[in-house]
């Protein structure tokens, strides 16, 4: 016979591509987007003008208007100046809901398109755990999305801040350069602190990440700590971790400070250098007063706006690193965002084969299940167990079923040994797979093959209770029985149970064995149990008896009985 | 514009309609009971009063910077006037060379306080933080998880993670930045009305208008915050237990199902986080009208303050650069405004548990005195059904368990036999009776002396994140590595631990090497043995053999009870049949009681029990 359930035949897929050479998705962000960016830009650039413009406005109006005791200038210009500012407003209204927009739906489907593929059986499975998962697919998806809200703001305002500078430079050449040597300046400053900034920034986020983790897990494991009532020393340990993560903030407050120290520095030795050269131009009656309040105005503006900009670097070195994260978790998915399968409108119309909103009519019977890796076939209306002398064997022989089956998905229901409910009421997770027409009556058949009917008593509302994520509302032996009345209640062409009765006690085993049996046995039905229990072998309709991944013995329970391996394999 | 996004969401949809035929979703979106409680703002305020008197002298220093850096930034357009003054005058140039010093030490005393300024109010607000985020989880820690409804915890679960980020995230960036903002605009405006009094008249007309848009906006935004807060829990929910089944979702074939379900949820989260852009928008264009009328009436009233009350043009410069300057801050203000208000909606959800959940403390000084236990009259119910009446799980019951017995609790499910077990410990206290461990009553023990004495173990297994070593370590933290390695010796678990990449130093639990559930079991019951407590209970500790199966957890779970009062919960009879003692339990009481061989030869439920179960 040959051996093939054997764990060297998980098949050994290399990743991807390498890193490298994946797409970027920042790049697919901005692409998205390429029809709307330049109008953006174009309105936001206006904006920005429009800002710098203001208090050369003001200046005019005060040398004309008030000094020279023009008042209807002055009303005129005031008048001038607010229909400006409201005019741009409305530009900038324009500008930020559309670029909020297109931050909000780059968000969502940078989400999704990680769900999907997480989730997707044809990606390359990772073994990541959910929650760097969860925080890639949130976080991380909203802080690349933070693109389509710095592009339309960045390359105006900078441009704009160079702008002013030719203006000065127009007005007084030595405006112009001291401008331009206080941008140079800063430029420099942030070149050398901005890597510093970002790595003390890092360094507190995952420090704080840490905490957090931790936090989350001690409340996960609460029943255990409490069971072994070991609650301070829980304590003590996430007090450590807390401690850490905040020497890592108090770390990164002193950084963040000098920076912001630094910043105002060279905007105010600008400011100085701006404010007594003007003077001095004005003094000189080289400039009239208008000019002078113009220039000082303008260098303010810029001022604040270089300290805005002061901060893009380290905005941006986040944003790229999390669309790296996005782009290496796809990657190792063996997928890329702009896969039309991620697209959302796919992802949103897309049906499942089976388990759907929409489920689909009762399967016919496929007329006999060739198991694989074994030389056995199930016929319609039989109930196989199997039993394995090494557990692993059983394991194995899922997994090969799992991979090398021929059936159609939707002809074959393994369910899998470990539970896992999703939060849903109970007759939602019963009909989870069900064919079309599934209702109460159905729902209490399938409870009863599951010896769990006694569960719609314990229940508050019946079949209407909510059962919560994880089945976490229920005790293991709770749930393990309703994920098998839900996989009896799907009623597939090929069911295969996994030791689907250890965690329920005797006398229910035997009930579950007597009924779900009964349950199975229907003409074009076939049912595989890779189980040791005494009950359910007992009631099968024919016994597999697995030793080293080749069968050794086929018969009824009593009969092999009396082979000694298979006593001592199925002996409690 | 945006035609294309915009042909794909529908920005105006309501939730509901996002949402769709997804039930769980509705339900979970529509579900607004918290179990936890919420703190009142004011509440909230007074708590962060008192951490903030802990750190009086910080604090202080800190207010003093604050006020210092603003006062420096707000004298720039003073001294600006004061130049133009000059220039207007004709003065010398040694004057605007005095004034240039004075504009940079401004400059300098500006940077220096602001750095300062900054360092102190983010490390005060990250102190005030860290002492927060330790009580939620000191009080998350005693929450009743045996009895708790499951809703509770994830309730907890996003206060001690998320609403500690959320907060976190406020005081490095935004809590500095607004301060400083907040104190810039005061003592600017201040320096406006000490410039001239014509001015109070524009602060008059101005500063309504924008408290009262300020008002209208957090009213409006925060119900819309609160749900899509509540439609990203519901989320990121979805996407766990979808990855966490990720076996189960492809057997059943439901990961469009899955998919969607996390989608609509995301729309919908990002559906309302549009939402409140738009009322930003809103706010800021209804915002321009005072700023415009500020720019506006600083010009007409500098033209009244030049030629009625002859003040110098360097004055209305200093004004209208006053007005100018405050624009800014004014708009980062509002910009940071939804920032601030998720913190403060996280503050008060963290303030609520630190608050409302009193730290558990002894009920008593009563210590055990040895490893005996005694139930008198115990009974059990949870809540009430329609008609009022307590769903029993317990009826009253007497028990004694002499020191070093062991006893087997045998019966279906639902006979009350994991609610004796959790009793038994003082995990889950019974609505009527006594328990007594070593003749100290519970209900006047002392806590740290029980806790320490009595332990249980159960099927849910959970492998804490961080290494091996640190895991057993919770069971006894000065654990030497010998006594580690001995304890894993034990439960049969020495082997695999030392095929482990790096031994003890192993990182484990989620974030590393994941143990199978009959691994994570053994470690359970290493645990034991390190915290080495004279009353066990194993309430179907070894249920889940799923893999290896050779009966090592039934072995180790011997192992580990030898030499302490044990309780069995077992559903294999062959664990029970070693035990001193049997109880068969059914419908919340013991119907029968005796030794293995006793109840054999009755011949009543057990006898035929066990005659299923051998033959």
């Amino acid at each position: 016979m040959r051996r093939v359930l054997d764990s060297s035949s998980r098949s050994a897929r290399a990743s991807g591509s390498s890193p490298s050479s994946r797409p970027s998705v920042m790049r697919s962000i901005v692409r998205n987007h390429r029809r709307t960016l330049p109008g953006l830009l174009a309105l936001s650039f206006g904006v920005e003008i429009t800002e710098m413009l203001v208090p050369i406005l003001v200046g005019w109006i005060i040398d004309v208007g008030i000094v020279q005791a023009n008042l209807w200038f002055t009303l005129a210009g005031a008048a001038g100046v607010f229909a400006l500012r409201l005019v741009s407003t409305w530009g900038w209204a324009a500008m930020f809901a559309a670029s909020q927009r297109a931050r909000m739906f780059e968000r969502h489907r940078l989400r999704v398109a990680v769900t999907g593929a997480v989730l997707a059986p044809d990606s390359t499975p990772i073994q990541r755990p959910a929650g760097e998962v969860l925080s890639i697919a949130t976080s991380d998806a909203d802080k690349a999305s933070d693109v389509m809200d710095m592009l339309p703001w960045v390359f105006p305002a900078s441009t704009v801040v160079l702008a002013s500078a030719l203006w000065m430079a127009w007005v007084d050449l030595w405006l112009g350069l001291a401008t331009l040597l206080g941008i140079v300046v800063m430029v420099l400053v942030i070149r050398v602190i901005s890597p510093v900034l970002s790595a003390r920034y890092d360094d507190q986020q995952s420090r704080a990440a840490d905490a957090a983790a931790t936090a989350t897990d001690l409340v996960h494991g609460l029943r255990v700590l409490q069971g072994l009532g070991v609650q301070s020393r829980a304590r003590a340990q996430y007090r450590r971790r807390s401690r850490i993560a905040l020497h890592a903030a108090l770390v990164n407050a002193r950084f963040s400070g000098i920076s912001g120290g630094l910043t105002t520095l060279v905007t105010a030795g600008m400011m100085a250098a701006v404010v007594i050269i003007a003077a001095q131009r004005t003094l000189q009656g080289e400039m009239n007063l208008g000019t002078l309040i113009a220039v000082v105005g303008v260098a303010r503006n810029n001022m604040g706006m270089l300290q805005g900009l002061s901060g893009v670097p380290v905005w941006w070195a986040s944003m790229s690193t999390s669309g790296r994260r996005v782009r290496d978790l796809l990657g190792d998915l063996g997928r890329t965002l702009d896969d039309p399968r991620l697209s959302l409108d796919h992802l949103s119309t897309a049906r499942d084969q089976r388990g759907d909103a929409r489920p689909g009519e009762r399967r016919d019977g496929v007329g006999g299940f060739p198991v694989p890796g074994l030389d056995l076939t199930v016929a319609d209306g039989t109930v196989l167990a199997i039993a394995c002398a090494d557990p692993r064997d059983g394991e194995h022989l899922v997994a090969a079923i799992r991979r090398h089956s021929s059936l159609e998905r939707a002809d074959l229901l393994i369910e899998p040994h470990l539970v896992d409910l999703f939060d849903g009421t109970v007759i939602e997770q019963l009909a989870t797979r069900a064919p079309a027409g599934f209702d109460e009556a159905d729902a209490a058949a399938a409870m009863h093959a599951a010896g769990a009917t006694d569960l719609l008593e314990i229940l508050p509302e019946g079949y209407e209770t909510r059962i919560l994520d994880r089945g976490a509302n229920l005790s293991g032996g709770q749930r393990q029985r309703l994920a098998l009345a839900r996989a009896v209640a799907a009623d597939a062409p090929v069911l295969v149970l996994h030791d689907p009765t250890t965690a329920v006690d005797a006398v229910t085993e035997q009930r579950i064995a007597e009924a779900m049996i009964a349950a199975r046995s229907l003409p074009d039905r076939a049912t595989v149990l890779i189980t040791r229990s005494p009950a359910l072998l007992r009631a099968a309709d024919e016994v597999v008896f697995v030793q080293d991944g080749a069968i050794t013995a086929h018969g009824g329970h009593q009969d092999l009985m009396t082979l000694s391996d298979y006593g001592r394999t199925v002996q409690r | 514009m945006t035609s294309r996004t915009r042909a794909l969401l529908d920005w105006d949809a309501e939730p509901e309609e996002v949402l769709g035929s997804d039930a769980t979703a509705q339900r979970q979106l529509a579900e607004h009971a918290r179990i936890l409680p919420v703190a009142e703002v004011g509440a909230t305020v007074r708590h962060l009063g008192r951490r903030l008197l802990r750190h009086r002298g910080m604090t202080l220093l800190t207010a003093l910077v604050v006020t210092g850096g603003a006062a420096a930034a707000a004298w720039l357009p003073r001294l600006i006037g004061g130049t133009v003054d000059i220039v207007q005058q004709g003065g010398t140039t040694d004057q605007l060379i005095h004034q240039a010093l004075l504009i940079m030490v401004a400059g300098i005393l500006q940077a220096v306080l602001t750095a300062l300024g900054w360092t102190l109010v983010s490390s005060l607000g990250q102190r005030i933080l860290a002492g927060m985020r330790e009580d939620v989880i000191d009080r998350a820690l005693d929450l009743p998880a045996q009895s708790m409804e499951i809703t509770g915890i994830g309730d907890a679960l996003s206060r001690v993670a998320d609403d500690v980020d959320v907060t976190a995230r406020a005081v490095n960036n935004v809590v500095p930045n607004l301060l400083q903002l907040g104190f810039y605009i005061a003592v600017t405006v201040i320096g406006m009305l000490t410039l001239s009094p014509w001015l109070l008249i524009l602060a008059a007309v101005v500063l309504p208008l924008y408290g009262l848009s300020g008002w209208w906006y957090l009213r409006r935004t925060a119900p819309i915050y609160r749900r899509e807060r509540i439609a990203m829990g519901a989320r990121a929910q979805g996407l766990l237990s979808a990855i966490h089944g990720i076996p189960t979702v492809h057997a059943y074939g439901i990961e469009r199902r899955e998919t969607r379900h996390v989608a609509v949820l995301s729309q919908t989260a990002a559906v309302l986080g549009m939402r409140v852009m738009t009322m930003v928008t809103r706010l800021i264009k209804f915002i321009v009208w005072p700023e415009n009328l500020a720019i506006a009436l600083v010009l007409i009233l500098g033209y009244a303050m030049v030629h009625v009350s002859d003040a110098p043009v360097g004055l209305v410069t200093a004004a209208a650069l006053y007005v100018v300057s405050l624009l800014w801050p004014m708009q980062a203000m509002i910009f940071s405004l939804d920032d601030v208000q998720a913190a403060a909606a996280s503050l008060t959800r963290m303030v609520g548990v630190i608050e409302a959940i009193d730290p558990a403390a002894s009920p008593g000084t009563q210590r055990p005195q040895d490893a005996s236990v005694r139930l008198e009259q115990v009974s059990h119910a949870y809540g009430e059904d329609a008609d009022g009446i307590e769903r029993t799980v317990l009826q009253p019951l007497d028990l004694e368990i002499a020191a070093g017995e062991t006893i087997a609790l045998v019966g279906a499910s639902g006979a009350g036999k994991s609610t004796l077990a959790a009793i038994l410990t003082g995990t889950l206290v019974p609505r009527h009776g006594r328990v007594l461990h070593g003749g100290a009553d519970l209900a006047r023990a002392d806590i740290e002396s029980i806790r320490a004495h009595a332990s249980i173990v159960s099927q849910d297994v959970h492998v804490f994140r961080g290494t091996l070593a640190e895991d057993l370590r919770l069971a006894r933290a000065e654990a030497s590595e010998a006594e580690i390695w001995a304890a894993l010796d034990r439960v049969d678990a020495a082997g695999w631990a030392r095929d482990l990449p790096r031994g003890l130093e192993t990182e484990v639990g989620e974030k590393g090497i994941r143990l199978s559930a009959e691994q994570s079991q053994q470690l359970a019951l290493a645990r034991i043995v390190l915290q080495d407590p004279a009353v066990l209970v194993l309430d179907e500790a070894t249920a889940d053999e799923g893999s290896s199966g050779a009966r090592v957890l039934e072995r180790a779970a011997w192992e580990v009870a030898r030499g302490r009062t044990t309780v069995i919960v077992a559903h294999r009879l062959s664990q029970a049949r070693h035990a001193d003692r049997i109880l068969v339990m059914a419908d919340g009481r013991v119907v029968e009681e005796g030794p293995h061989e006793q109840l054999v030869a009755r011949g009543g439920v057990y006898a035929r029990l066990w005659e299923a179960w051998s033959r």
